[in-house]
């Protein structure tokens, strides 16, 4: 069969479609760098939704912090190898600013960068510290501050979300707040997933017969949460229209993964990526990546065949070892689209500590590839692997993003840094 | 490839066992092994299948993974899942299940498979024209001249236009989807038109002119590869250099993925209709406007899995929503969510709609119904035969008030140029627009 190569030119390569190399395209489309973005389904589908820029000074301060740009200042006297220690605090605010009101024009409200945390519900109904949140789940988070009579509703079928949980964790610091069981509209017995419910809700005649029982659940309260599940590309106006129908505050909490809020955001760049002239090669991996003369070539596949992409300069945002951006292997760890060295702990003995749940956490958590200061990956010299070379996320080393509550933090700041430089480079 | 399993000697109403496990291994590329599974449950959070036959794709995976291999072998489930490979495209491993129901497709004895899906590959296999619907070569030949006489004879601006039968060295080798000679030959028409107006130098052949192809859907491998060969040595002989897809999602994916498969020698190009519509109106080939469209009815797509996710990916997507927007006017065209390659199927593939299992095709289709509802569209336009006639059946099943359209008749009616025959699928707005 006769088939075509496909060839794409651009000034920048984002690898990976995780929250850093989505970040890194919008600030690229922001300065008008035209960008081509390669990656496997990204870990973007497990988020909460919730933007965290730092959370905890863990294993120093392993309790939740209230001010995170405070927290990065004594981050930068304990640990001044930490990705967000490199970065100017106005550029992080100025990065999570242009990501946020991204989001906004684009369909998804969020709420902006303030200058303290907020505290928020997780799925379970713990609470946890937290920068940025969807317009749909901001009721919750004043609702709980001011300790307002509440209903947490849930559904049948639906795993992963009990009202109940949520009301007994909570009970002590909310007094007011119930939960009720409610059957979701139209729905065939069995396991509903929140995906479902949250497309279901996109068709205004469900969204009218779920309304009508949300009235009856509430009783007298005025305020209600549910699992995240108003609408899938077009959230702010389901909830709105909810609110209308029931004559209710409705709030929004995370679900356990899938969780609507994170498919959102992935269907929502997507779509919208191609549409402002971002080349988007989704749902794949850069097999090769050579650098040639004032540039890298990447070699690829997808379902219909070969791609090769030119690109100026490339960004290297390709996670860690789910998304696969570093490898466990049995001698250690690597890095395996260039063998980048890779930081970590000098024998596998020492990669966890002896209780999974130890505050301090594990030394394989904080490894990852070495950057100079414009954010360039090193060799094993210790000098830039490539001029055309960047990365971000939470590849970089010297981070622990699950205990420092900082992943929307490493990923947004440094791929903001990262394109920043980037631009530096081009013109 | 097909596994006899531990079926060897047994009565010929048994269901063979598989070994799924052992077989992933062989199956899938280094890398997407099922025990890299997550379990995270992406997969059956995004399938219409999911929860039919108590079944969905991670409790297939988890399943295989706990060797409960009787149970699976004998799932009915294997024909609700329409194989689209949804759930691949969002499973971070890229886990793909629909190799799995393949494999278990065919490892069912012919007898107990659906009877409709294996009666069509029968006929498919049963006469040169590869037709699911038996139409031999020459009634084929014979309702294409009948057709063009009566158009010649009876709409003068195409008194001379041609539909060329097994012309050596046509630039295109056009295929056919039977269902149009067989019930409806005038919905070849628009097609025609398209091809006179353009000046394409086009064939048809008339020895394996038909598109489908049920028997990859069956799961019967060597008939599948026996299709295949016979499509493209029929392309090879008549030595055209394109092989057009007309709008059928299916034909395109059984064709493109079996000569990979099998590995056959094809000296030409693939290539779907609704790459050359958006060509053609690029360049200015094709002078649609959406002026007709005064009254500003509202319009959608459905992206046929076949040819959007399963083969071209964005670029086929996008240009349907060119075409789509040059014909309807911009403002008019309300995508439909999720869309391009995270769309869903709506339930027709795989052969569901042969299978016989319409109660459990219906509730597959509910979600396509919800997001075809979710748009307010009058109506859906789509480049693929199962698409449209499974959402006409749960449109009228459901109680939707949408109409399904094929992209040669808006094409033609916008051109001014839809003959009085070629408008089944317009409602009385569209009607009145001409």
């Amino acid at each position: 069969m006769i088939e075509e190569d496909r060839h794409f030119t651009a000034e920048l390569a984002v690898i990976g479609t995780g929250l850093a190399g989505f970040a890194a395209s919008i600030f690229a489309l922001k300065r008008n760098i035209k960008t081509a973005q390669i990656g496997n389904t990204g870990a973007v589908a497990y988020t909460t939704g919730y933007l965290d820029l730092l959370g905890s000074l863990s294993p120093d301060y392993p309790t939740s912090i209230e001010d995170p740009w405070q927290g990065i200042e004594q981050l930068k006297s304990s640990h001044p190898n930490h990705p967000l220690c490199r970065i100017r605090k106005t550029d992080i605010c100025t990065a999570f600013e242009q990501f946020t009101s991204f989001l906004g024009e684009c369909g998804i409200a969020y709420t902006p960068p303030g200058k303290s945390n907020l505290s928020v519900l997780t799925p379970a109904g713990t609470l946890k510290p937290t920068l940025c949140i969807p317009s749909t789940m901001k009721v919750g988070s004043t609702a709980f501050s001011q300790k307002e009579p509440c209903v947490i509703i849930d559904f049948k079928g639906l795993k992963g979300f009990s009202g109940r949980q949520v009301v007994a964790n909570l009970k002590d610091k909310w007094p007011r707040l119930s939960s009720s069981r409610i059957e979701f509209p139209d729905m065939v017995t069995g396991e509903i997933y929140p995906e479902v419910m949250a497309r279901s809700l996109e068709v205004p005649a469900t969204r009218e017969k779920l309304a009508k029982i949300l009235v009856e659940a509430a009783g007298d309260v005025k305020i209600i949460g549910l699992p995240a599940i108003l609408g899938m590309h077009a959230p702010d106006l389901v909830r709105q229209e909810m609110e209308q129908l029931t004559g209710l505050q409705i709030f929004e909490i995370p679900t356990m993964p899938p969780s609507v809020p994170g498919i959102r955001l992935r269907e929502m760049f997507e779509q919208l990526f191609p549409q402002k002239g971002v080349i988007l090669v989704p749902q794949q991996k850069v097999d090769k990546l050579e650098f040639i003369k004032n540039g890298a070539q990447l070699s690829l596949s997808d379902s219909f065949g070969p791609i090769t992409i030119h690109s100026k300069s490339v960004i290297l945002a390709t996670g860690r070892f789910l998304s696969g951006g570093l490898k466990a292997r049995i001698d250690g760890i690597n890095e395996p689209l260039l063998n980048l060295p890779v930081t970590q702990p000098d024998s596998r003995r020492e990669w966890y500590r002896e209780k999974y749940t130890d505050y301090r956490g594990h030394a394989i958590n904080s490894a990852g590839i070495e950057v100079d200061s414009s954010f360039r990956p090193l060799d094993t010299r210790g000098q830039p692997y490539s001029r055309n070379l960047f990365a971000a996320g939470v590849i970089l080393a010297h981070q622990d993003w699950i205990r420092g509550r900082c992943g929307a933090g490493v990923a947004i700041a440094t791929a903001y840094k990262a394109v920043e430089e980037v631009e530096k480079l081009l013109r | 490839m097909i596994n006899k399993g531990s079926g060897s000697g047994m009565t010929k109403t048994t269901i063979p066992t598989i070994n799924f496990k052992e077989k992933a291994e062989e199956l899938l590329p280094e890398g997407a092994s099922f025990e890299a599974c997550l379990t995270c449950g992406l997969c059956s959070s995004g399938c219409p299948a999911s929860g039919i036959e108590n079944m969905d794709p991670r409790k297939f995976i988890r399943m295989a993974m706990l060797g409960m291999d009787k149970e699976l072998s004998t799932s009915k489930w294997v024909w609700a899942c329409t194989q689209c490979k949804r759930c691949q495209h969002v499973c971070p491993m890229s886990i793909d299940v629909s190799q799995l129901v393949f494999l278990a497709r065919s490892n069912w004895p012919q007898e107990k498979k659906p009877s409709g899906i294996v009666r069509s590959c029968q006929l498919i296999q049963s006469t040169d024209s590869t037709s699911a619907m038996g139409l031999p070569p020459e009634d084929f030949v014979f309702v294409v001249q009948d057709v063009l006489e009566e158009v010649r004879e009876l709409q003068p601006k195409f008194k001379n236009m041609q539909a060329p039968m097994d012309k050596k060295g046509a630039h295109f080798f056009v295929n056919q989807n039977s269902r149009e000679p067989m019930s409806e030959p005038d919905e070849m028409v628009p097609l025609w038109k398209i091809f006179d107006i353009v000046g394409a130098d086009w064939t048809y052949s008339s020895k394996a002119w038909a598109a489908e192809n049920f028997c990859m859907f069956s799961g019967n491998e060597e008939a599948w590869r026996e299709v295949i060969k016979k499509r493209v040595d029929a392309v090879n002989e008549l030595g055209c250099e394109i092989w057009l897809n007309t709008e059928c999602g299916h034909s395109y994916y059984t064709m493109w993925n079996g000569i990979n498969r099998f590995g056959m020698e094809a000296d030409f190009k693939l290539e779907s209709l609704v790459t050359y519509y958006a060509r053609w109106i690029r360049e200015g080939k094709l002078p649609v406007n959406s002026e007709w469209n005064s009254s500003n009815i509202k319009f959608t797509v459905q992206d046929p899995c076949m040819i959007v996710r399963k083969a071209y990916g964005e670029s086929i997507a996008e240009d349907m929503r060119f075409v789509t927007k040059s014909l309807v006017g911009e403002e008019n065209f309300i995508d439909m969510q999720p869309n391009r390659s995270a769309n869903y199927c709506c339930g027709g593939g795989g052969g569901f709609l042969q299978a016989g299992m319409t109660e459990h095709r219906r509730t597959y289709g509910k979600r396509k119904f919800d997001q075809i509802a979710a748009t307010g569209a009058s109506y859906v336009l789509t480049p693929c035969h199962n698409c449209h006639s499974q959402m006409e059946d749960i449109g009228h099943h459901f109680g939707g008030s949408y109409g399904v359209v094929h992209f040669w008749t808006l094409i033609c009616l916008s051109l001014g140029i839809l003959g009085e025959n070629e408008r089944t699928y317009l409602g009385p707005d569209l009607l009145e627009c001409i």
